[in-house]
């Protein structure tokens, strides 16, 4: 099987240093894991800190070189119809765009092919030309769901963390470089620097009537909670589950 | 001339044939190892292929045997009376036989009886052995061939001796019985010499000539100039092949090294890892490594003490097959166990280099195969993209010190030039208990009146995590980037309070250019307290034990200040039962932390153990690592606090009138 | 009831315990202080019967399409409502759910037409292709998507049918404008509220003070050819064997706790996934990867239930995420009483059985 897994032009979150998007590296991994012929592809200026993927298990690295806010997904087109592959992989939602996960979806529209969010896993279908993707849900529930290929699926970051960095492994790696297609962008937004907002709301239980929604705001500004010095077991054990009740952590509490 | 004596010549002449066959046998297996090299104290490596080093090196061995390793056989006096009997008595006696061969000596009683001395003492000696070792064989010791060892020593240097009584006797004795004492002397010296000579192959008797080589060829001769000497060396990031996967990967003088081992066992009492049973077991090592030289190897010989709660391995190797792995000789929970804290090396009278064996062993792992301990790999990911182990944003570091001055260097007016000390904080800066201890520093520094200042959001890792994992790649990047920041600002000397960060700034980043006077805080407060610039109080009766930091005591043999230092303050100052260069390390060393290897006990619990033994109250630490791993220990136990926190307190003491602050 | 404002500083004083060098709260006056919730009448809101709110012109329509598993709101789908309405109300608009299975809560939840989307099993092209109809046959203004994991996804597919701009990830809304973060946080991004917007959680507060009538729509959609999805079987998340980072509410031992086996049967009636503290582990009384804490899992759970944990500093590193704690130890003084929302000071050995009598009795 061939694979080809897309890298974002990803920042560190906290040192903002240029740096590999973790959710693309698990993405490599599964890909590698998965078998066949891995490559990984970046459309972009520069390479920078991406070339360290290829330190985590796959040989061959290519780049288009765009200018600075060109639209990279001609070039990704481009470089994907030379040779297509059976399956695409990319993290749920790449950096150094707009970061909005949208690139998976135009790019499986513009190549007609089917696309899947959020694999945690990934193995052979039932039967050739399928594959059997393990869908991460929030709270760790998962869909199991086959897939015909040629595909596009997108990685959830509860996959397997990424193969630990091998800097021998990134300095045998093969870059093959060419440029890209120039397509720039209309820019429709105003950007200004991040400046991070309270979450509007305290998070009510599941289907919370307007009281119970009125009672978790106003315990959450309470700010101090409840104590309970010796109750008698059973006592703290009612407290307990209602405590859990109105948290919405009980079904039949 | 009897004629016992000259057949007991010749077979000390067919024994010595045959050991330098055997010898020349092992001699060739060295040589699937790489090119010779040498590593300076600052890791430095160059290559000892060259004339006058070998010259030099052998003009050094009987210094480097008769002092550095007495140095160290000498701890233990009982070992080293056996030794030098059992092999200074069979050396001697053995070349002055030879010498029998001589028609005049071979005439004398005087000879004859010079040599029965010589052979008396090395039976004495033999029996030394046999009785360290029978009836009951003590843990640290191996087995098997060495278990035979005592009897053919006594066989050999037994027969010696009648075969010499029978030259010193004749005019008191029957000729007929000396004749057939003299014979039966020759056939047990047979026997027994015959024995010893097939042990130079595989056995004990392998460490004399081994050992010698090694002591000639010794990979850190600083060593035996007076150096620690404990820097690791700085790997050339362009080799074909980074760190070492198969035993020919390693230097020839390193696989000499390893034959050097005479499994005495005292690496594995010393070491933490073995003591809280976790799979490793420094002498297991070094034999798993010394076996996999020969074709087609097994570790099957092997009888001592395995590694403690041993993962499967298939045992089998080559020179030019992979040690590490399920199936091969060493797995990889025995790398990722050690600590690094040399405590194995400071025991090891072979003076072998355990720590420079794994960390190869580890960088191979690392780089190559990017095959790490599951949870070692975030840190590195973090200080590849960050600078940091967790990803904290460097600005963070000095968080500690909200509401304290903390100068930085880069708003330090040009006129006021350079500063005393730049104070670097390292990682320990980012944990709450620490911080705390980092605070009593600077606060004890703005009472001296130090001229001091910090790097502020420009101090990086100094990549000792990096590099005791063996991301050799990482560590240089770091060291490289710390030192362009350290060569734009100008101060006289760097103080810190973390001993692994003292270790890589004082002596590690040499080999990349960045040579500085670093001063621990402990040395730097004593010199503080010492010159009068802070009065000390008394902190009253309270009994202290201090726990030295490895990479203070072991790896810079900085034990002193830090007593000199608590003795200043008055307290009653009690010793463990391991201290000073040969103290037990606290765990928190080497990537253990974060490799978390799964063993019986924790290494801090063993320690705080030690500590509790001796009844003090507080056990003074002066490294965040230390601090940290003996916070985590649980229970009844003595409070673990910095010496720079007791010094504060001494100085608060000193204000108030009587008070005592420690009851 | 009237409450008693709260006065942080006299608390303290009371707090204090004296006789120590270094400054000590003793947190149990808290309890002088502030009378006890949980000893306190349940919290009474007297909910007038809302007003019916009824738009029967409306001048445009904005749409939601809620992740309404089984027809149920989610939380995160009440919050786009909300948004829905906002945007709806601004110019005399109605909104428009669009949902695979209506259920009776809509009305109350703020919308006013209901389209019942034709789609069968997991098929979120076909979903996609459905809205993507709607969107372009009613002229739909906007389309509101919540931004989770099925959410988020339908919204990018439709955008990517539709040609539409999509505001993904949106962290403020108003009828004038959306905002969200970009470039890894770094820079944030905003511009009037384009036709697809899909939202964050948390970001804008559910519709409250009006019913709708959520009166069902006819909508004829284009018929829909055979997706690449071949099969697709829900896995529920097993509390027991869900990885300690994703868990919801995680349950965990610390010294404190002797008996595992209850401890264990206590995880499974709570249908909590089972965690344990350092020291439990080290112990091997529970396998290493259930170890909470710095060196082991750090917790996103929504609640922790600490049992016999007095919360060393590494340990509670690991649930700094954890909006709720509730802690059952026997030192007042713990750390992890301080942390909790329900803190009760007793034996956790004792409070297990009782735990488990009491949800076996709810069984029953």
């Amino acid at each position: 099987m061939k694979i080809v897994v897309l890298l974002s032009a990803g920042r560190h979150r906290v040192s903002g240093q240029p740096a590999p998007v973790p959710v693309e590296l698990q993405a490599l991994r599964l890909a590698v894991e998965l078998g066949g012929e891995v490559t990984v592809l970046h459309a972009g200026p520069e390479l920078g800190a991406l070339a360290d993927a290829l330190g985590h298990g796959v040989g061959r690295l290519i780049h288009r070189v765009i200018a600075d806010g060109d639209d990279p997904l001609p070039s990704l087109m481009a470089a994907l119809t030379d040779n297509p592959p059976d399956l695409i992989l990319a993290g749920r939602s790449g950096q150094g765009g707009e970061d909005a996960g949208l690139l998976p979806y135009s790019l499986a529209r513009a190549l007609g092919r089917p696309i899947l969010a959020d694999a945690a896993g990934l193995s052979a279908g039932p039967e050739a030309g399928t594959l059997a993707v393990e869908q991460a849900l929030p709270r760790g529930a998962r869909r199991r769901v086959v897939l015909r290929l040629p595909a596009i699926v997108t990685v959830h970051p509860a996959a397997p963390a990424p193969l630990p960095f091998a800097f021998a492994a990134m300095r045998r790696g093969v870059i093959e470089s060419a440029p890209g297609i120039s397509a720039p962008q209309a820019v429709e937004v105003e950007e200004r620097p991040y400046r991070p907002r309270p979450k509007l709301i305290a998070k009510a239980a599941a289907g919370a009537s307007a009281a119970e929604r009125l009672k978790a705001a106003t315990q959450a500004a309470g700010g101090g909670g409840t104590l309970l010095v010796d109750p008698s077991p059973e006592e703290a054990a009612r407290a307990i589950l209602a405590h859990l009740a109105a948290l919405g952590l009980r079904r039949d509490g | 001339m009897i004629p016992a004596g000259t057949a007991f010549s010749l077979l000390i002449l067919a024994l010595a044939a045959l050991a330098a066959g055997l010898v020349a046998r092992r001699v060739r297996l060295w040589k699937s190892g790489s090119e010779a090299r040498l590593v300076s104290a600052v890791g430095r490596t160059i290559s000892a292929v060259s004339a006058d080093k070998l010259i030099a090196g052998l003009k050094a061995l009987p210094r480097r045997y008769l002092v550095d390793v007495h140095h160290v056989v000498g701890r233990d006096p009982y070992a080293a009376r056996m030794h030098a009997l059992a092999a200074g008595g069979l050396l001697g006696g053995s070349l002055l036989a030879l010498a029998g061969l001589i028609p005049v000596l071979g005439m004398s009683r005087l000879f004859w009886a010079v040599v029965a001395l010589a052979f008396a003492a090395a039976l004495a000696g033999g029996f030394m052995v046999g009785r360290r070792r029978l009836p009951e064989k003590p843990a640290r010791l191996s087995g098997g061939r060495f278990q035979r060892l005592p009897l053919y020593l006594a066989a050999y240097t037994g027969g010696g001796l009648l075969v010499a009584l029978a030259g010193v006797l004749p005019p008191l004795a029957p000729q007929a019985l000396l004749a057939s004492f003299g014979w039966l002397g020759l056939a047990l010296a047979a026997g027994g010499g015959i024995g010893l000579v097939l042990q130079i192959d595989r056995g004990p008797m392998r460490h004399a000539f081994a050992g010698a080589a090694h002591l000639v060829l010794h990979p850190r001769p600083g060593r035996f100039e007076g150096e620690r000497a404990t820097a690791l060396a700085a790997l050339d990031l362009d080799a074909p092949r980074l760190g070492a996967a198969t035993p020919a990967d390693f230097p020839v003088n390193r696989l000499i090294g390893f034959d050097a081992c005479i499994q005495c066992g005292r690496c594995e009492t010393a070491c933490p890892a073995f003591a809280a049973g976790q799979p490793l077991n420094p002498k297991r090592l070094i034999q798993d490594l010394a076996a996999a030289i020969e074709p087609n190897a097994t570790n099957a010989a092997y009888a001592g003490s395995p590694y403690p709660n041993a993962r499967p391995v298939a045992g089998v190797g080559g020179p030019a097959l992979p040690l590490v792995g399920a199936g091969a000789m060493i797995h990889p929970d025995t790398l990722w166990s050690c600590t690094t804290c040399r405590a194995c090396v400071e025991e090891c009278p072979m003076m072998i280099e355990h720590v420079d064996a794994i960390v190869d062993l580890r960088r191979y792992q690392t780089l190559e195969l990017g095959a790490l301990p599951l949870k070692a790999a975030p840190p590195l990911m973090e200080l590849r993209y960050a600078d940091e182990t967790a990803g904290r944003p460097l600005a963070a570091r000095t968080d500690f010190a909200a509401g304290l001055t903390l100068p930085l260097i880069s708003a330090r007016p040009a006129e006021k030039g350079p500063a005393e000390v730049l104070l670097w904080l390292g990682e320990g800066a980012y944990e709450l208990r620490y911080g705390r201890t980092l605070r009593a520093l600077v606060t004890l520094l703005l009472k001296a009146g130090v001229d001091f200042a910090v790097l502020g959001p420009e101090e990086r890792d100094c990549g000792d995590l990096a590099r005791r994992l063996g991301d050799e790649a990482t560590f240089q990047r770091l060291a490289r980037a710390n030192i362009a920041t350290l060569a734009r600002y100008s101060f006289t000397r760097i103080l810190t309070a973390d001993p692994h960060a003292l270790h890589a700034l004082r002596n590690e980043y040499r080999a990349f250019g960045g040579e500085y006077e670093v001063v621990h805080h402990t040395a730097f407060l004593d010199e503080l307290a010492a010159s009068g610039r802070l009065t000390l109080g008394a902190l009253g009766q309270a009994r202290v034990t201090y726990h030295d930091p490895c990479y203070l005591g072991r790896y810079n043999g900085e034990i002193d200040a830090p007593r000199r230092l608590l003795d200043r303050l008055g307290l009653e100052r009690l010793e463990m039962e391991r201290s000073g260069k040969r103290s037990m390390c606290c765990g928190g060393g080497g990537g253990a932390p974060v490799s978390d290897i799964e063993g019986e006990r924790r290494i801090p619990d063993i320690r705080m153990g030690q500590a509790t033994a001796t009844g003090a109250a507080i056990v003074a630490v002066a490294c965040p690592q230390c601090s940290a791993m003996l916070e985590g220990v649980t229970g009844e136990r003595p409070e673990v606090a910095d010496i720079a926190e007791l010094v504060l307190m001494a100085v608060e003491a000193a204000k108030l009138p009587a008070a005592q602050v420690l009851a | 009831m009237t409450r008693q404002r709260r006065d942080p500083r006299a608390e303290e004083r009371q707090q204090l315990v004296a006789g120590t060098l270094r400054r000590r709260l003793d947190r149990t006056q808290r309890a002088a202080v502030a009378a006890p919730v949980i000893a306190a009448a349940p919290v009474t809101v007297t909910e007038a019967a809302p007003r019916l709110r009824v738009i029967a012109e409306p001048a445009y329509l904005v749409a939601v399409v809620p992740d309404a598993p089984g027809g149920r709101l989610t939380p995160h789908d009440r919050q786009v409502i909300g948004a829905a309405r906002l945007l709806a109300d601004a110019g005399g608009g109605a909104v428009l759910a669009l949902v695979e299975t209506p259920s009776d809560e809509f009305g109350a939840a703020g919308i006013d037409r209901v389209l019942a989307l034709p789609v069968a099993g997991y098929d979120p092209e076909g979903k996609a292709e459905a809205v993507a109809a709607v969107l372009d046959g009613l002229s739909l203004r906007h389309a509101l998507f919540p931004d989770s994991a099925d959410g988020g996804d339908l919204a990018r597919r439709v955008a990517a049918l539709s040609g539409e701009a999509l505001f993904a990830g949106a962290e403020n809304l108003s009828p004038k404008a959306v905002t969200r973060a970009a470039r890894a946080r770094k820079a944030e991004q905003r511009r009037a509220p384009p036709r697809l917007i899909a939202l964050a959680a948390d970001a804008v507060a559910p519709h409250a003070g009006t019913r709708h009538e959520a009166a069902m729509l006819a909508f004829t959609f284009p018929p829909r050819a055979p997706g690449a999805v071949l099969a697709a079987e829900f896995i529920p998340a097993d509390p027991a064997r869900v990885s300690l980072a994703e868990a919801e509410f995680v349950v965990s031992a610390g010294n404190g706790i002797s008996d595992f086996d209850a401890f264990r049967a206590l995880a499974t009636a709570l249908n909590a996934t089972p965690g344990a503290s350092r020291m439990v582990c080290d112990a091997g009384l529970m396998p290493r990867a259930a170890q909470v804490g710095a060196s082991g899992t750090v917790l996103t759970a929504n609640c922790y239930f600490a049992l016999g944990i007095a919360g060393a500093p590494q340990h509670l590193q690991g649930i700094t995420g954890c909006e709720h704690v509730v802690a059952v130890n026997t030192d007042l003084h713990a750390a992890m009483i301080e942390r909790a929302g329900l803190a009760i000071v007793a034996d956790a050995q004792q409070v297990m059985p009782a735990l488990l009598r009491l949800l076996a009795g709810e069984d029953a």
